[in-house]
């Protein structure tokens, strides 16, 4: 497989690139999903193909086919240059100077997820189903997910090395239903739970079964609650949706590509500037950023990125100072500042892009316990339910699953149909206090979509619960 | 070797009581720019085997694209470990039985043809016929679907698909237009790139707008994406099974004005045309709202197995990968009013806003069908009957059955909107859309201002 990614290198040079990059990309995912006692999913998918990117007189040209043969590897290169050949504009294009990657990298693992036979799969999904089970609950599911990815690359500068990417993860969902009024409740995130690159130590440790009395139980209970009230207030935001607000409301909008427009049609652009970097107060002190593709664990972690830089951890906001952006080789370039590290792509039939790897709210001081008592009138909001950001990351609405009422400092009823909205910037300056360590905790999403033809990411985010003051909550048309 | 051949291939060498293989080829290009220059140029040839395998009553699915007799045994492999790892499935509808499609359209020869150098040729149009910077892309394909199965159906099926995105954008303003169709001859990027840069030239020094219901215009790709996102929980059979839709209740009773009537229409020569779903049914034209009055859902096999009171399917299926939403309506299509253009709802409307794109929408509620998510690229304010000054952004959270409660009028001619981001496997949908008026739109804040 080595030789056919150099193959393709050397057939993109002889066309006329003046850089080549190819990579061979292997992968088998499996994903066994049940509902409502049944078995809903159970599927076993491979997909194999070499994707070939070139530069011709500054112009990009990316092609792939899923022949792993020689025929296969000089035709997606012979396409790429005939392509960037064709490409209209101006182009001009530096890539920020690197040092030919090598060597080898496979995911720490105790057992291999793919090696777990189905069957057992599908008797865990069945028995965190029944264990949510509950009288006014409609729908109940559980998924959970396998996959092995084997890339191996190589480039015109002499960089040549190959990884083994293992990730699984899992989820449960109940909705309850009852007198017109739908709720639901997830565990240990929406939307598909929560997944690492890891073995399946990891499905286990997530403790489906446990867990899911109380989710069952929430999700009628939220049939009867009382919708939380509009207005401005103190929320405290539990782990799993500062996930997401790290992700869409920092995350993206620090992506360097987005912030020279090249997303502008699609995903967006950014309210950031270059010359932000390091004078722009994103938030509060409190608020410590890390972009990290070294975490143990982590679904953006990796020896090198998909053009082939070392993977690291930087700081993206210090003490609420934007200090870094998510960069690629030649964004980098660009602003003059970092040398990638963020590229990377959805499969062998696509062109990497700038994204997320592992990007991290680091943690601050105390338990949530701590954060919640120090609220005199609030509310404490649990588990994304849904989601959504403008175009330049600005003005963001997320609703959550469950909230609590919080008076003089402790937890009351529960409430539903919870939203909070903001902006950006005003928002992450009003956060107070994020808990600490021990309250710090990794999640895994793999749908995050970018890019035209478009491409999910799996990224994973650690975070502490955080407080925030002065927020619009309950918007409900 | 034909996509049909394929699956005949692929059928041979499953090991199960029943089984059904379907196979999805792509040829496509995609010549994506920035900056008037293209910066992600995409090439992408592929085909994909999915076999489904019935062992003594026990389904299970692999898919590979590995296509070599070997590549074909170890999927074979792979399908029956799965099937055999599954309990036995009591509600496993069977395979599609066989059945002759209806004849569509949908294929083009011209489109078919365009290779690399024409979609780069066919971007640079769009680029050279605007003075603003560029933003999007010009792509096109031929998708192939196959399903071959040991009940003897045989079904296969080529689309094409051709689509401009046109973003003119600079500091401070832009403007958006987009076109779609399965012919070349559907879509003139140059038009498209013209239509964004005279939007985007009426969007310089937007004003912010209080939030409130307004009275508003929507032009059709902004109405579509609204009318999708409602529609995939309001519309499919699954959601009204599990209580969680919109329209489990109110089958047969008046919700929305008497003007709005919406059909799921995949033979529809002007929309994206599709023979059979992905169970291999014929497709049918199910309508789902009538004069304002719901009459439908849409079925597969396995929904109207579970619903178990006489339901049929509809030809609805969706893809293995997100079965678990249930039959889904990818080819809605609204009919049109009485309106000659947008400007002219603009008249009747009066005084509100014209919302010409949404952007990141979500579903707050799917029970009661609202939604959330921004405007962008061209929102403006209507004074005196006319689209008049430019609005930022706008954050919109709507009660989709409110805001179609009343609707002052609807263009005549529904255009083709492009429902496609392109992941995973290519398979073009669209959605037939005229342009509307509302009476009520809730706006809940604001947001960015237009352009880069």
């Amino acid at each position: 497989v080595r030789e056919l990614s150099e193959q393709a290198v050397a057939a993109a040079l002889g066309a006329g690139a003046s850089y080549a990059d190819a990579r061979v990309v292997v992968r088998r995912a499996q994903v066994v999903g049940t509902r409502n006692g049944r078995v809903e999913r159970l599927d076993d998918t491979e997909t194999e193909g070499i994707g070939v990117r070139v530069l011709v007189r500054g112009a990009w040209g990316f092609a792939c086919d899923r022949r792993l043969d020689a025929a296969g590897a000089e035709a997606a290169a012979a396409r790429a240059v005939e392509f960037a050949r064709a490409a209209p504009g101006g182009h001009r294009r530096e890539l920020a100077p690197l040092e030919p990657a090598q060597g080898e990298f496979r995911t720490r693992l105790e057992r291999d997820p793919l090696a777990v036979p189905v069957a057992d799969k599908v008797a865990l999904c069945l028995r965190a189903e029944e264990a949510l089970l509950h009288e006014d609950v409609k729908v109940t599911a559980a998924v959970v997910r396998a996959q092995r990815e084997h890339k191996v690359f190589a480039s015109s500068e002499g960089a040549a090395f190959e990884q083994e990417l293992v990730e699984c993860g899992g989820g449960i969902d109940a909705l309850a239903a009852r007198d017109g009024v739908t709720q639901i409740r997830s565990y240990p995130s929406a939307h598909g739970g929560s997944s690492a690159q890891a073995g399946w130590e990891y499905v286990e440790g997530l403790g489906l079964e446990r867990e899911a009395p109380r989710v069952g139980e929430q999700a009628a209970a939220l049939l009867r609650a009382d919708p939380c009230p509009s207005g401005i207030t103190t929320v405290v935001i539990d782990a799993e949706q500062m996930e997401l607000q790290v992700h869409e409301s920092v995350g993206h909008p620090t992506e360097l590509d987005r912030v020279y427009g090249t997303e502008a049609a699609y995903a967006g652009t950014s309210f950031l500037k270059p010359q932000d970097l390091g004078s722009l107060r994103y938030g509060s002190e409190h608020m410590n950023i890390t972009a990290d593709s070294t975490t143990p664990g982590g679904l953006g972690t990796f020896a090198f990125d998909d053009e082939g830089v070392a993977a690291s951890r930087e700081p993206v906001v210090r003490e609420g100072i934007l200090s870094g952006f998510l960069t690629s080789r030649e964004t980098a370039a660009r602003i003059g500042s970092g040398a990638g590290g963020s590229m990377r792509a959805d499969s062998w039939s696509r062109m990497p892009l700038v994204r997320m790897t592992n990007l991290h709210l680091e943690p601050g001081e105390g338990s949530l316990e701590e954060l919640i008592a120090g609220v005199d009138e609030g509310v404490f909001l649990q588990t994304n339910k849904s989601w959504s950001i403008d175009d330049k990351r600005l003005n963001f609405q997320f609703g959550t699953q469950v909230a609590w009422e919080i008076r003089d400092g402790r937890l009351g009823r529960m409430l539903r149909d919870a939203t909070y909205t903001g902006q950006t910037p005003i928002f992450w300056g009003s956060l107070d206090g994020v808990a600490g360590p021990e309250e710090w905790r990794l999640h895994g999403l793999t749908n995050c979509g970018k890019g035209q033809p478009g491409q999910h990411a799996h990224v994973s985010h650690g975070t502490s619960p955080a407080r925030f003051r002065n927020v619009q909550v309950g918007f409900k048309s | 070797v034909t996509a049909l051949e394929l699956a005949e291939r692929a059928l041979q060498a499953a090991d199960g009581d029943e089984a059904l293989a379907l196979v999805q080829t792509e040829r496509s290009g995609m010549a994506r720019f920035a900056g008037s220059e293209v910066h992600q140029p995409t090439l992408i040839e592929n085909e994909v085997v999915e076999l489904q395998v019935a062992r003594d009553g026990r389904v299970g699915i692999a898919s590979g694209n590995r296509t070599d007799d070997e590549g074909l045994r170890e999927l074979a492999s792979r399908a029956r470990e799965a099937a055999d790892s599954a309990p036995a499935a009591d509600d496993f509808p069977g395979l599609t039985p066989p059945s002759t499609p209806p004849a569509v359209e949908g294929f083009d020869e011209e489109a078919a043809a365009l290779g690399a150098e024409e979609q780069a040729r066919l971007a640079a149009a769009a680029i050279e016929a605007s003075d603003l910077d560029l933003y999007g892309f010009f792509t096109s394909g031929v998708t192939g679907v196959a399903i071959a199965a040991t009940t003897g159906l045989s079904v296969s099926q080529e689309l094409t698909d051709v689509a401009v995105l046109a973003l003119a954008a600079v500091e401070g303003a832009s403007g958006y237009a987009e076109q779609t169709g399965w012919r070349a001859a559907d879509v003139d990027p140059a038009g498209a790139a013209r239509v964004a840069v005279d939007k985007a030239s009426r969007t310089r020094g937007a004003a912010e707008l209080e939030p409130g219901a307004y009275a508003a215009v929507l032009e059709a790709p902004a109405f579509a994406e609204l009318l999708a996102y409602f529609s995939y929980d309001a519309f499919g059979a699954l959601g009204v099974i599990e209580e969680r839709s919109y329209s489990f209740d109110k089958l047969g009773q008046q919700v929305f004005d008497e003007r709005f009537s919406l059909a799921d229409d995949a033979l529809d020569p002007r929309g994206l045309p599709k023979a059979f779903d992905f169970e291999g049914t014929p497709k049918q034209r199910v309508q789902l709202v009538e004069d304002g009055v719901l009459t439908g859902v849409v079925w597969d096999r396995a929904s109207a197995k579970r619903a178990g009171d006489g339901h049929q399917t509809t030809g609805h299926a969706p893809p293995s990968s997100i079965r678990h939403w249930g039959p889904l309506p990818f080819a809605l299509s609204v009919a049109g009013g009485e309106a000659d253009s947008p400007d002219q709802l603009a008249e009747a409307v009066g005084d509100g806003i014209y919302v010409t794109r949404l952007h990141y929408l979500s579903v707050v509620d799917p029970r009661e069908g609202i939604v959330t998510g921004m405007t962008r690229d061209g929102t403006f304010r209507i004074r005196g009957g006319k689209v008049a000054d430019p609005l930022v952004n706008l954050r919109f959270t709507v009660s989709v059955p409110q805001l179609l409660a009343e609707l002052p009028g609807l263009t005549r001619e529904p255009v083709l909107v492009n429902q496609n981001a392109y992941y995973d496997e290519r398979y073009p949908t669209g959605l037939l859309s005229p342009a509307i008026a509302t009476a009520r739109l809730d706006v809940t804040g604001t947001g960015s201002t237009p352009g880069i």
